[in-house]
């Protein structure tokens, strides 16, 4: 009788003790860190001069005078970076790039993936299209960024950009302009290429300050100006250039330049 | 006594939950009706890491092998007993990479269908939008929709269940592929697509350049220049090239045959959005050689034709794709290329015929025979 006693007893000290150890386990303050960052997301929208665009069989006038409408465009960005003081923050660099296409809605949200400290923010930057050293011909598997590829013989890798569409001629009828951005070329005077040169190029968005706060995502829309592609400060007619540059450097060249301020920021 | 009796129940409680807790681990779970294989497969080098297989119908071994003999048995229209016995071979022929070598399908009471088959080729690859206006959106579904439509089978899901279900070869085949011997229409369905999501072409000539099995002659070589450039004859942008050896971008475009596209079955008929008039897909250039006549009306029926057409046939719309600069002057109606730079990109596109696709003796081949 008193041993079963004194089992018993030693069983509820012990169940007692574990009960206790775990209530006591529960009311342990957690040691949590405070998380301190935030999400960053941009938003692709894109305008003609005051008015969002219409793409498709709308027309436009460029600075030319060209009559013209565009039915998409496609580009890379890559090397998305912020600025904070003295700080620059390379994002996505799992990834580096971020294709878009008006055509495929999903492409015109990206939420980056990083967590970023939350805090003021003065400024972002990005390369528009792939450096050299980032145009890795064939790293692309699948669509629809393999579709982008740039042919080995002209440099290889991918477009930096396929803005599509069309221009009125002088005879009135209506022909395609194939805008595209990649790797340019050197020719000799018999016309084999000698080297390639790297279209790629940094675009530094003015006015893109932000706010990065804790636990949320900051929406930033990022706004290509698409009649600016042929305005600014190089005056763009379809009818000097013609439909397809991708060999004529002449006119990639141009597009570079124009296409610095070709963003902007909508916060 | 009371605390001895309270400690022997507690020990019989114990036991007792100890015996039922014991007792449910043992339980032995009922037998599985039956679990088919999982099928795997490589993914041919170079080719795209992501592929469509519907979540309700993963690929197995069993399914497959039932599929294939659905895909070969022209019992599935369902009117073998009235005579117009078809089935999906009957259009899509193993000998021209699975389309089939004559133009537009001719149905089970001679209608013709409005365009020109597609063939069978990597379509485990395609997004989403079949037929050549995109308007199907799985494989399954244009099983389905072969089963019903006026100039294919033209018949119905019943009658195609009632013939499947009188050949005693299928039940087991459906209970190895399904679990159960059950044969609808949804099976047959899924069995079919699983098969056809395993018509995978890689072995072309161009498949061995990739791999670094086969060198190029200078003629093939020159004519990949002309394909995947805007000077040349600029066929990568719709089609794809070194880099998307799908040789298809699944995308529509209006390619400047015509200038009248009203009652086109074209992709505008589909998405209503004006750009798309005129526009059908671009289809895979994998086994060109094999998959004439071609364009969605089989207009031309020869290789040479077609690439006399993008030389210098390019017809004027204002529908006509960006694409296709080349309608644009002062080049003209098209290319231009000269002779030898025709015979070229000829050269080039013979190089992506895979005859090891196309041998009978393959598991893509009829298991009838």
């Amino acid at each position: 009788m008193m041993n079963l006693l004194n089992y018993k007893t030693i069983i509820l000290i012990v169940f007692a003790a574990i009960l206790s150890l775990a209530s006591s386990c529960e009311k342990v303050p957690k040691q949590a860190t405070q998380p301190t960052t935030g999400k960053l997301q941009l938003n692709f929208d894109f305008y003609n001069e005051a008015d969002p665009m219409e793409w498709g069989n709308n027309k436009y006038t460029n600075a030319a005078g060209n009559e013209y409408s565009a039915y998409y465009v496609k580009f890379f960005i890559t090397r998305l970076t912020i600025f904070k003081g003295g700080e620059t923050t390379v994002l996505n660099q799992f990834h580096n790039s971020h294709y878009v296409s008006t055509a495929v809605a999903t492409t015109l949200q990206w939420t980056i993936a990083d967590e970023i400290e939350n805090g003021s923010y003065d400024s972002l930057s990005f390369t528009f299209g792939f450096n050299d050293e980032d145009n890795v011909s064939f790293m692309f598997a699948n669509q629809p960024e393999v579709n982008m590829l740039w042919p080995e013989e002209l440099g290889g890798g991918y477009h930096a950009m396929q803005l599509d569409g069309k221009w009125r001629l002088a005879n009135d009828t209506l022909t395609g302009f194939n805008f595209h951005l990649g790797p340019g070329q050197f020719y000799d005077t018999s016309g084999d290429i000698t080297g390639f040169i790297d279209n790629s190029f940094v675009v530094s968005i003015p006015s893109s300050d932000f706010e990065i706060s804790t636990g949320s995502t900051t929406n930033l829309i990022l706004r290509m100006h698409v009649d600016k592609w042929f305005t600014s400060p190089i005056v763009y007619d379809h009818n000097t250039y013609g439909g397809s540059i991708m060999a004529t450097q002449d006119a990639m060249e141009k597009v570079v330049m124009n296409g610095h301020d070709v963003f902007s920021i909508v916060k | 006594m009371r605390i001895n009796n309270l400690v022997k129940a507690i020990l019989f409680m114990s036991i007792s939950l100890l015996l039922m807790s014991t007792s449910c681990e043992k339980d032995p779970e009922p037998d599985p009706i039956h679990e088919p294989t999982p099928y795997s497969f490589v993914i041919p080098k170079g080719f795209p890491t992501n592929f469509i297989i519907p979540e309700d119908n993963p690929m197995t071994v069993e399914g497959i092998k039932l599929g294939r003999y659905l895909y070969y048995d022209d019992r599935m229209s369902g009117k073998a007993d009235e005579g117009m016995p078809m089935s999906c071979s009957s259009c899509h022929k193993q000998e021209f990479a699975f389309e089939n070598g004559v133009g537009k399908g001719t149905g089970t009471t001679g209608e013709q269908t409005d365009n020109v088959m597609l063939p069978h080729i990597n379509l485990l690859w395609n997004p989403g939008a079949y037929l050549w206006n995109g308007s199907v959106a799985s494989i399954e579904e244009d099983v389905v929709g072969t089963v019903y439509a006026h100039n294919e089978f033209a018949s119905t899901p019943e009658k195609v269940v009632a013939a499947i279900s009188a050949v005693d070869m299928y039940p087991p085949l459906f209970e190895a592929a399904f679990g159960t011997p059950q044969i609808t229409m949804d099976r047959i369905a899924k069995a079919i697509s699983q098969f056809i999501r395993t018509q995978i072409s890689f072995n072309s000539k161009f498949d061995q350049k990739q791999r670094g099995e086969y060198q190029y002659s200078d003629a093939e070589e020159r004519g990949l220049v002309l394909f995947q450039t805007e000077e040349g004859a600029d066929c990568f942008h719709c089609h794809g090239s070194v880099g998307n050896p799908l040789f298809t971008t699944h995308l529509f475009y209006n390619n400047a045959k015509d200038d009248n596209f009203e009652g086109e079955n074209d992709r505008y008929s589909v998405t209503g959005n004006v750009i798309d008039k005129g526009a059908y897909k671009a289809t895979t250039l994998r086994n060109i050689e094999l998959t004439g006549p071609y364009m969605h009306d089989g207009r031309f029926t020869t290789l040479d034709q077609v690439i006399d057409f993008y030389s210098e046939g390019l017809v004027y719309s204002e529908y006509a794709h960006p694409l296709m600069e080349k309608l644009r002057p002062p080049y003209g109606i098209g290319a231009e290329l000269n002779p030898g730079e025709k015979a070229d990109l000829k050269a080039f596109l013979l190089t992506l015929t895979d005859y090891d696709f196309i041998d009978e003796n393959n598991e893509l081949s009829n298991p009838f025979k």
